[in-house]
């Protein structure tokens, strides 16, 4: 009778894989913590490659006067200086400013009063209502503002014609320094309320319906349950939009470039507008410095509107 | 919070990597020192040395009509020169050309460029002085100024675009006005107060609404009498008798009442050419695609006559724009797209291709003349009559005041810049509320600060 002896798996597995096992726990301990950061990896490179970079190259043109070829010229806070007295800098702010004003506060409060009649149960139609405020936002630009242009238009457009039956006499929308912004603050309304509407409506969709019910028990009013309910639970959403606005209208370029080409006399020259004339002019180290004022200012601008709801909360 | 000290190592070694890369990332942007250099000219291109050469090439052109007249005359070409391949491209090059310069990546060869922008773009360019000497004495001096910059010539110029003074004939004959008799730009305001008269409600004269366009017509003006907004060392000289004496005129047109006040073919730009009210438009040859496409109420009216002079004997020809065709130094067969272009403008099949009878245009291009004089012969027509000027020979009038254009007429690189102020200051004369004197003072001292100052 012979006997055989099963060889131990230990001593089996230490033939395999030599390697101790502090070392093992070790390698497997580094993957564990390495994976977090392989799998944001991808994104680290994106944002590097896309953000930092630019971000980094723009700060480094700002001191220079570059033009776009050759070595540039160090030239300190030269460009900064030049646009802080600038009074068309200033000038372009303002204007963006008072597009804010003429925008913001009106199509957050017509964005809310539509939000609510769409999110009516007894309201007809909603899909189609939907939709029908949605188009503009997704029309191409371009065609809109040719549209705008031939409305507009002072001694043959249908808006003066149209106000002209009423006695009214023709007004120069786009040909007017003061009533060039208000028509175009018209045409940025029309184009965006309908795409603030939809957040808002998501915002809605959120509160929950018995709130309403338990108001309606209590005896409150169709506008007491708006004013007391629906604003203050849409407060995030509606600084949410306030924000996305203020970056929209402080960076509008493309409405001004194709209805009114910055004029006349550079009154719808916006923040965006003025540091394009920069760029294309090869003007680089100018325009550098002017994106970082814009950043500065805007972001500025978002802290102030998000401490506001943080202090309301 | 966490305070794992081998965490906050390997956080801080993650952050500095990334502040590492970024910061190293940004070493590939232009080399910084005290001082500039100025390149401009270190690089003039010669023409291929064999009969036949190869290659490829790759040329820009803007999209539309003009992009199919040019793509018809390749197969000529590729006639010529079997080797050469053509790609050509529709590009909108005001968005496209500028980053793709500064990049260097897919840099084209050829590329179809506004003459005002030239000057801007002339570091990336190659100077094709050299080339183009057979040709330099050939071509309207305008046209080599436009496309100079230091010493150099940066463009192979395509077009001429004479000013001509477009007259509604049949409204001013109904008005009993002559308007042939027109000789001085005093002759013009005479007959526009005629006409006004004869028409109470009219304003005759067109006066120009888009600052941009403005500043391109008081350019003609000045062309007209030889200057421009800055000398060829980019010294500014509006301060001048020449400026002060154009300005002068349009701000008589304005307070006279003799103008309308519209932007270029803007809708109330053509009802008022339409019905009768403006009958005179100052304006470069290519206003004739207006009565040829969108005044179909007078067209046939129309005519068109030089500029008038800004004294008696004095020159009728000035120009308003024109575009030209730019090498690219990084372009990778720049000396093969000179071949396209010497064929294109400077051999009798390229440019009768261009100008003359074609699919694209059925009566030729009529829209502007070559600026090779040789081409541009008055007695030797590429385009043919225009039914929408009653027939008038266009070709022999524009040809006759494209050969008066005086030299001299630098376009600075600054010029679209120069809008934001001359532009403007020339829209608020044009409302009432800057003269002259004003708008050369102000257009001077801001275009000095902003854009001379800061080159």
């Amino acid at each position: 009778m012979t006997t055989s002896t099963l060889p131990s798996a230990a001593p089996q597995r230490a033939r395999r894989d030599p390697v101790p096992r502090s070392r093992r726990n070790g390698t497997a301990k580094l993957r564990r913590r390495s994976a977090p950061y392989l799998f944001v990896l991808p994104f680290i490179v994106i944002f590097l490659a896309f953000s930092v970079y630019p971000l980094i190259f723009t700060a480094r043109l700002s001191f220079t006067n570059w033009r776009g070829s050759g070595s540039a010229e160090w030239v300190g806070w030269d460009n900064y200086t030049y646009l802080l007295t600038s009074g068309a800098f200033w000038g372009s702010l303002g204007n963006s400013a008072v597009l804010w004003l003429l925008i913001v506060p009106i199509q957050i409060v017509l964005s809310v009063i539509v939000a609510v009649l769409l999110d009516s149960a007894k309201l007809k139609l909603r899909g189609l209502y939907r939709v029908a405020f949605i188009v503009p936002f997704v029309t191409p630009l371009v065609a809109v503002a040719q549209i705008w242009v031939v409305l507009f238009d002072q001694q043959y457009g249908a808006i003066n014609a149209f106000l002209g039956l009423f006695g009214i006499p023709d007004i120069g929308w786009l040909t007017t320094s003061a009533w060039a912004k208000p028509t175009l603050a018209l045409l940025f309304l029309w184009k965006t309320t309908g795409f603030i509407v939809i957040i808002l409506l998501s915002g809605l969709q959120s509160i929950d319906g018995s709130m309403y019910e338990a108001a309606e028990l209590d005896g409150a009013s169709r506008l007491r349950q708006l004013w007391s309910i629906t604003v203050p639970l849409l407060r995030r959403t509606i600084m949410f939009a306030v924000v996305l606005q203020t970056l929209a209208v402080f960076q509008m370029f493309a409405e001004p470039f194709v209805v009114t080409q910055g004029g006349p006399y550079n009154s719808t020259t916006t923040a965006g507008y003025y540091l394009y004339n920069h760029i294309t002019r090869g003007d680089l180290g100018t325009g550098a410095a002017n994106s970082f004022l814009l950043v500065v200012i805007v972001m500025v601008l978002s802290l102030f509107f998000v401490r506001m709801l943080r202090a309301k909360d | 919070m966490n305070r794992n000290p081998k965490r906050r190592v390997l956080r801080l070694t993650a952050v500095g990597a990334i502040a590492v890369t970024a910061l190293g990332l940004t070493a590939c942007g232009p080399d910084i020192g005290t001082d500039a250099a100025d390149e401009t000219g270190t690089g003039r291109l010669q023409a291929p040395t064999s009969e036949q050469p190869e290659g490829e090439i790759t040329i820009w052109d803007r999209s539309g009509d003009l992009y199919e007249v040019f793509d018809a005359v390749i197969d000529d070409f590729t006639e010529k020169y079997p080797g050469i391949k053509v790609n050509h491209e529709a590009v909108d090059i005001n968005a496209k050309l500028q980053n793709t310069l500064i990049t260097g990546t897919d840099v084209p060869d050829g590329v179809f460029l506004d003459d005002a922008l030239i000057g801007g773009f002339a570091d990336h360019l190659w100077d094709l002085t050299d080339v183009l000497a057979p040709y330099v004495d050939d071509i309207a001096p305008q046209k080599i100024d436009a496309t100079s910059a230091g010493d150099g010539i940066y463009g192979v110029p395509y077009d001429l675009n004479p000013g001509l003074l477009f007259y509604n004939a049949a409204a001013l004959e109904a008005a009993g006005i002559d308007a042939t008799a027109i000789e001085t730009y005093d002759d013009l305001l005479d007959a526009a107060r005629a006409y006004q008269q004869a028409r109470p409600e009219s304003h005759p004269i067109h006066l120009e609404q888009s600052p941009f366009l403005g500043q391109l017509q008081l350019e003609m003006y000045a062309s007209q009498l030889g200057t421009s907004i800055a000398d060829a060392d980019g010294e500014l000289r509006l301060d001048s008798p020449e400026y002060e004496q154009i300005l002068t005129f349009l701000d008589t047109v304005q307070t006279e009442g003799l103008g309308t006040r519209a932007e270029y073919l803007s809708p109330t730009d053509i009802a008022e050419l339409e019905n009768g009210d403006q009958v005179f438009y100052p304006w470069a040859i290519w206003f004739d695609f207006a009565p040829q496409q969108l005044l179909p109420e007078t067209s046939g009216d129309w005519r068109a006559m030089e500029l008038p002079a800004w004294e008696d004997g004095g020159a009728r020809g000035g120009a308003m724009g024109g575009s030209s065709f730019v090498l690219p130094r990084d372009g990778e067969n720049s000396e093969l797209a000179w071949l396209f272009y010497e064929f294109l403008m400077y051999d009798e099949a390229g440019y009768s291709a261009v100008w003359g009878v074609n699919d694209i245009y059925p009566t030729g291009l009529n829209t502007s003349i070559p600026a090779y004089l040789p081409a541009a012969d008055p007695s030797a027509p590429l385009f043919q009559p225009l039914d929408a000027l009653g027939g008038q020979d266009l070709w022999a009038v524009a040809t006759t005041a494209g050969a008066q254009i005086p030299g001299g007429t630098a376009i600075p690189s600054w010029w679209n810049g120069a809008v934001d102020y001359l532009g403007n200051d020339i829209q608020k004369m044009l409302d009432g509320d800057l003269t002259p004197a004003e708008v050369i003072s102000g257009s001077t001292d801001a275009i000095q600060t902003n854009l001379i100052d800061r080159q």
